[in-house]
């Protein structure tokens, strides 16, 4: 899996979208135009991240997961016995609505924003796969490597379960789990197949595990319907992931996890040092840690100091929720920082995370996330002629 | 030919009841009042609230030694407020063709002085100075009109307007 260039330039997936592209997901979630006619109007949309990002000179492009509704929600329409409940309809499902509604002031967000697949049935898959169809229009227009990002096991698996709606199929998350984990494995199987170089597994509610509130159900860029304590989610995170890329080699896999990119107030998102995060993150038999580095809020770099070349590093540098387009020496500055514990051909560089993590709450234009990329892939030229 | 239905309502009829409260004495006296609820005491700190055909219990919370059984008067007062600017956002967005697709309220208070609630500040207002009310909409429309209609269901809304001005409360009593 070794790469042509150092410091290869990607994204962390999401890219934003166009009010028309907006317009047209409505009617499709209201059932006004069909998936394959949504399909062909978000074609457009994807041409064009797509072209963003080998303009702004990315190395390994995305499709921006333009076509998702969410980074994760989009698994309703190619899964078998799963529902997209607002979290506003969740809301009569939750213990503790009290502390939850502190948890939805504290985030500014309204409920009926934030939409989680949950797991209503026998969940199963369907022929054309979860981001295959995805997959095969990226492959078809670019000649870059390929990333194609999708949900994590844990992640999948913790907000699919709500008690009062999935027990009844599946009586604890042990069981769903097992469906979960056996088809995100055919997922990148197949994925793997088709030629996509890139497969990441999103995980950032791993981080609220560590960083978040204590509530059994909460919200980490999506509606968490359950957690036990975090050694115990830690553990059942690591095994998930672990069985799902089990012996499968040819293809890169990357785990992100973030600390919240739903809103621009920096004080509403997770802070704290990914030094308890670590041991577990480390344990996962996966390529690369796709991490958000560009703020504070990440924490003291130095944990990553007994960890030295474990693994490649994705490293976030730069914030996509600001309109400020970080400076293409800083961001070699920030890279020298982690030269210490990673070697040049160990770093990737990418934005903290997506820039459309949420259909309808994108946290940037894409003409600023367009800038932010040239400035990424200009500090990778900068670090390419010295590193060369 | 099918009525016209928009936000759960069916267009003509509500225009006609708009049009029918300004040419027609008799409806607008009917939607004018007077409006009732009799609320009997249940025990405790519980409460129940008639009006019309609903029943609406009311509880303090467990902090209180209460039962927290039911919502307390002071947030079903925010939720009064809450509803009522509902019920004015999505008639305004209806008159105006503008298709709601989800919207929330999310509105706080906090007492100026509760301890004269508690008979230890005999001079001090137990009452919320202000109340905080955050509408989050999704809707057909563009910002600036989202806006306007928000603007029209604040300063229409009778329950909010009743909170924010000065209102006589015509108190009487009489031991049985």
């Amino acid at each position: 899996m070794a790469q042509s260039k150092l410091f290869p330039v990607t994204t962390v997936g999401s890219w934003t979208r166009p009010e028309w592209l907006i317009h047209a997901l409505r009617r499709r979630q209201a059932e006004e135009i069909t998936a394959y006619e949504f399909n062909r109007i978000a074609d457009d949309a994807v041409l064009a991240a797509i072209k963003y990002q080998e303009d702004a000179g990315v190395d390994i492009v995305s499709d921006g997961e333009t076509r998702r509704d969410n980074f994760y929600s989009f698994v309703v329409e190619k899964l078998g016995g799963m529902k997209l409940m607002k979290l506003s309809e969740l809301l009569d499902y939750i213990k503790d609505r009290a502390g939850f509604e502190e948890i939805l002031r504290g985030l500014d967000v309204p409920a009926f924003a934030i939409k989680s697949p949950i797991a209503i049935d026998r969940v199963r898959e369907r022929e054309e796969g979860i981001a295959q169809d995805e997959a095969q229009f990226l492959l078809a227009h670019t000649k870059r490597q390929t990333k194609m990002p999708i949900p994590g096991p844990y992640l999948l698996t913790r907000s699919s379960w709500f008690e009062g709606l999935s027990d009844k199929t599946y009586p604890s998350r042990e069981d769903l789990a097992k469906d979960i984990v056996r088809i995100l494995r055919h997922e990148v199987l197949a994925l793997k197949k088709m030629g996509i170089d890139f497969i990441q597994l999103d995980e950032p509610s791993i981080s609220q595990v560590v960083y978040g509130d204590e509530a059994e159900q909460t919200f980490m860029c999506a509606a968490l319907g359950s957690r036990s304590d975090p050694t115990t989610e830690l553990e059942f995170a690591v095994r998930l992931v672990n069985e799902v890329v089990d012996g499968i080699d040819g293809v890169r896999f990357g785990v992100h996890v973030c600390r919240g990119n739903w809103s621009r107030k920096e004080d509403v998102l997770l802070k704290g040092n990914y030094g308890p995060l670590l041991p577990w993150l480390m344990r996962m038999n996966v390529d690369q840690l796709v991490l958000e580095m560009a703020t504070p809020r990440a924490g003291e770099i130095e944990v990553f100091k007994e960890y030295r070349n474990e693994k490649e590093i994705g490293l976030g540098v730069a914030n996509p929720r600001t309109d400020t387009i970080e400076d293409p020496k800083q961001i070699v500055s920030r890279v020298k920082d982690f030269l210490k514990y990673f070697d040049p051909e160990k770093i990737f560089l990418n934005p903290d995370c997506g820039f459309g993590t949420f259909a309808e709450r994108c946290v940037n234009t894409p003409e600023i996330a367009y800038r932010k990329l040239q400035a990424i892939s200009e500090a990778a030229e900068i670090l390419r002629r010295e590193y060369a | 030919m099918a009525e016209k239905e928009l936000n759960g309502l069916r267009v003509d009829k509500i225009n006609s009841i708009l049009d029918s409260m300004r040419d027609d004495p008799e409806v607008l006296k009917a939607v004018t009042g007077p409006w009732k609820s009799r609320v009997v005491w249940q025990g405790g700190f519980k409460a129940k609230a008639y009006m019309r055909k609903h029943i609406v219990a009311m509880d303090e919370p467990d902090g209180l030694d209460a039962s927290d059984s039911a919502a307390s008067a002071h947030e079903q007062l925010l939720s009064a407020v809450g509803s009522c600017l509902t019920v004015g956002y999505v008639l305004n967005a209806t008159k105006r063709g503008v298709k709601v697709h989800d919207l929330e309220i999310a509105l706080e208070g906090n007492f100026e002085n509760i301890l004269k609630w508690a008979g230890h500040a005999p001079d001090g207002n137990p009452a919320y100075p202000s109340i905080k009310a955050k509408c989050f909409v999704r809707a057909d429309a563009d910002e600036k009109t989202l806006r306007e209609i928000w603007k029209a269901a604040v300063d229409g809304s009778p329950v909010t307007q009743t909170v924010a001005r000065p209102t006589e409360i015509i108190t009487d009593f009489e031991k049985v």
